[in-house]
Parts: structure tokens; sequence; C-alpha cells
């Protein structure tokens, strides 16, 4: 952690307690995890107080932790059908709407990151907070304090389902009208739940539950090309001389 | 003359003679069939497209249509309006969310109309097709009558298809039975 970096995070710790934890730095900024119930609070210090002055918010979006951590992409060996990963797991490639995974009791599993910027002090900041129920996930929304925050808190509520409390507007952004579902939710299927199609007899476009199947793309490896033919040439001509080798060893013993 | 005229210009003089009962060229169907040959020379020498750019291959299809490859020479303008449109290029992705309004621009267009799907994402929803937010295909929602394979397609190959449609626009008969 640089010295600048060491700084803000002391000042942080000092103002806010236990309301906030310091999280590493990436790229000089720093990360502050706010406690959910702090949240309203701790950005308008944010911006409000001289230390701080954080003056725009950048960026909002929120965060499904459901399979965080598990790698469904693993090269574990590659063969001659293609590589070893992209088999295994239950990524929302993998199933459809109807056999979809009931999501589990996991704490903290979806969160919100906002991306902070202060002129004054030319410093970024990324703060971020946990929703603490994951059925019906409560966020206190930002929009009163950063205008900004208006279309990012309808944009994570349309792609995660987070409720963003005290948003003026809070309605999908852009997905379909009359969409079902939060598409970037982990336990969301990749191929969705309906399709559309122009029915003729109808005169419109018409919606219909989704008729293909689900399916991730696996990388074929290819082993035919010359240049492994010339590997196998090679180990014929080592085996030749490994057994000329031995022949001229037992003519030397015998 | 360019070189889309289908048919030799003292072809086209026949058709404003007086016709007479025992003219050979009549009983032919000769006059029908050289009136379809006017049309289809109007109209190939003149295919408006509906501006419906949808994603990276409409900047193809602006390449296509740019000083260097110049659409204009084959008669293709550009238009803004369906209603002034005999050709819709679908030049990028069509999305769940777009398709109604893409079959209402196609249903604003006045006969005879054409479509030209530009791109895998238009072919078959390409890079997209299991995704839950892109159509699998334009031709769900609009018959087409070529495509452009590519991703995005060359404006060489816009320009291909363009000239294939020309191709089967001239085939066509509208008078003539």
């Amino acid at each position: 952690m640089s010295d600048t970096a060491k700084a803000i995070s002391d000042l942080f710790s000092s103002r806010f307690g236990d309301r906030v934890s310091v999280g590493q730095t990436q790229s000089g900024i720093v990360t502050l995890v706010v406690e959910v119930d702090a949240w309203l609070e701790v950005c308008r210090a944010l911006k409000d107080e001289e230390d701080f002055s954080y003056e725009q918010l950048t960026d909002l979006c929120g965060v499904d932790y459901l399979s965080y951590g598990q790698s469904e992409w693993e090269t574990e060996d590659a063969s001659q059908e293609g590589f070893g990963r992209g088999v295994e797991g239950l990524g929302p490639g993998r199933f459809d709407w109807a056999n979809r995974p009931e999501a589990t009791d996991v704490p903290n599993r979806f969160g919100v990151v906002a991306h902070l910027l202060s002129f004054k002090n030319n410093q970024r900041l990324r703060i971020r907070c946990y929703a603490p129920d994951e059925g019906m996930p409560i966020v206190a929304s930002l929009v009163e304090i950063w205008s900004s925050a208006n279309w990012y808190e309808r944009e994570a509520f349309d792609l995660f389902g987070i409720v963003f409390e005290g948003h003026p507007d809070l309605r999908r952004i852009m997905t379909d009208y009359g969409f079902t579902g939060h598409p970037f939710r982990k336990d969301f299927p990749l191929i969705g739940n309906v399709a559309v199609r122009y029915d003729s007899q109808k005169k419109r476009v018409v919606y219909e539950p989704v008729e293909i199947e689900p399916r991730v793309g696996v990388p074929r490896v290819l082993r035919d090309d010359s240049r492994y033919k010339a590997d196998e040439v090679d180990q014929a001509a080592d085996v030749e001389a490994e057994k000329i080798a031995a022949g001229e060893q037992g003519n030397g013993n015998g | 003359m360019g070189m889309n005229n289908p048919v030799p210009l003292d072809s086209v003089d026949d058709i404003l003679r007086p016709s007479a009962d025992a003219n050979p060229l009549l009983e032919r169907g000769m006059v029908t069939t050289t009136l379809d040959a006017l049309l289809n020379w109007a109209r190939t020498g003149s295919m408006w497209p509906m501006t419906f750019g949808l994603a990276c291959c409409a900047v193809e299809m602006m390449q296509a249509g740019a000083a260097r490859y110049d659409l204009d020479r084959f008669g293709v303008i550009f238009r803004p309006s369906p209603r002034q449109s005999d050709v819709m290029i679908v030049a990028g992705t069509l999305t769940n969310k777009m398709a109604p309004a893409f079959r209402k621009v196609y249903d604003q267009m006045p006969n005879p109309k054409w479509v030209i799907s530009m791109g895998s994402c238009a072919n078959g929803g390409g890079y997209y097709h299991y995704a839950y937010s892109v159509t699998r295909g334009c031709d769900r929602v609009v018959p087409v009558d070529v495509y452009v394979p590519g991703c995005p397609p060359t404006a060489e190959a816009l320009i291909y298809g363009i000239l294939q449609l020309q191709a089967k626009i001239r085939r066509e008969t509208t008078i003539a039975r």
C-alpha cells in the first residue's frame, strides 16, 4: 500500500470506525466496504465533508457472488476431443429456465459497488456494500446524493434485482418490455426463457418459450497437422538410434 | 446507360409502338416481357435501402456507402424513412426488444420490398445465438431475400450481396405470367 493510500485509509478508519472496513488497493484505488445500514450516511459524508469531497459518482453496479471463486473454465488436460475445461460445473450456460438451480442461502450474495471521484483531491475511491437478504436484496439509493446514480441503479435493479430504497423511478432500463427474471444473476439461464417470432396469422411479433437447448462451446484441439507428424518421425528415429546403441553395447560386452 | 441495363435500348423502344392485330411481337408476349424488363431495370437501378444499422455491421455498411466503394454508383441511396425505401439492409444484432419495431418498419415499407440480412447476427444470431436477449436470425421476423455471411462482412461482401439481389430482382416477372 502506497503512502497516500495508507494515509487515506487511516482517515477513513478514524472517521467512520467499525462502520467501514478498508480493503486492499488495486491500481491505486482504495476499496471501502461499508455496512449496509450505514451506506447512505457514509456516502453523504464522503460527498459533503471537506476531507473527502467525492463530488462525482462515476460508476455503480451490482455483483452476484453466488458462484464467486468457483472456476468453471480451469484447464485440466487437453485431449484429441478438446480441452478438459468447460465440461463440468453449473454455469449459466448449462441449464434452462425450468431446471435453473434453486438459490441456496448464500450470505452476502448481492453486492453493490460504486466508484467515486474527487476533483478537489484528485482521488478515486471504490465503495462496496452487501445486501443482507438474498431473496429481497434492499440497499439505500444514492440518487439524492449523486444524481448520476439514477440510471446505474436502474441497471443494477434490472440485471440483478437489487432494490434501491428511495429511488425516484426504479424500473427496468435495458431488458425487453415485460421481461421476467434478472439476467445477470448466476442462476439465470443464459438462453433465457422466451424467444420471438413473427406470427403471420396474428400479424405481430409473438413471444414463445425458448426452444433451443443450452450449450457451452468447448474449444477443440487439432492434433493432426504436419507438426505432430514430424514429432512421430523424430520419435521413431530416436527409438532406432537407441536400438543401435543398445546393439553396439551388447556387442561390446559379448 | 450503365452496365445494369438488362435489355438493349432498341428493345425498350418496341413497347412504345401501337399494337396491331397481327403483331408477332405481341403474340409472343414481347410487350409483357419487355415491360417486365423495363420495370426490373428501374427497380435494380434505384434500390433505396432503409437505413437499419444495429451494430458493428453498420460500420461496414457505411464504408460501402462512403467514397471508396460508393454505393451511389449502383443507385443505392440510403433513406431515413421506410416510406421511401425498397430494400432493408439488416446490419447487426437484432434483439428481442427491437424485433417488434423492426417488423413495424418493414410493414411500413411500400411494395415491392426486399430484405438483405447482413452478418452472422442477422443471419442466425451468430455469436449471440445462445443469448437470452437476441433474436436467432432476422428471418424469424421478416422474409429475407439475400444473406450476406461474415462477422462483420466486408464492404465488398455487402456490395456482392446487393448485386446478387439485383440479379434476383431481374428474374422476377411482374406482368408476364
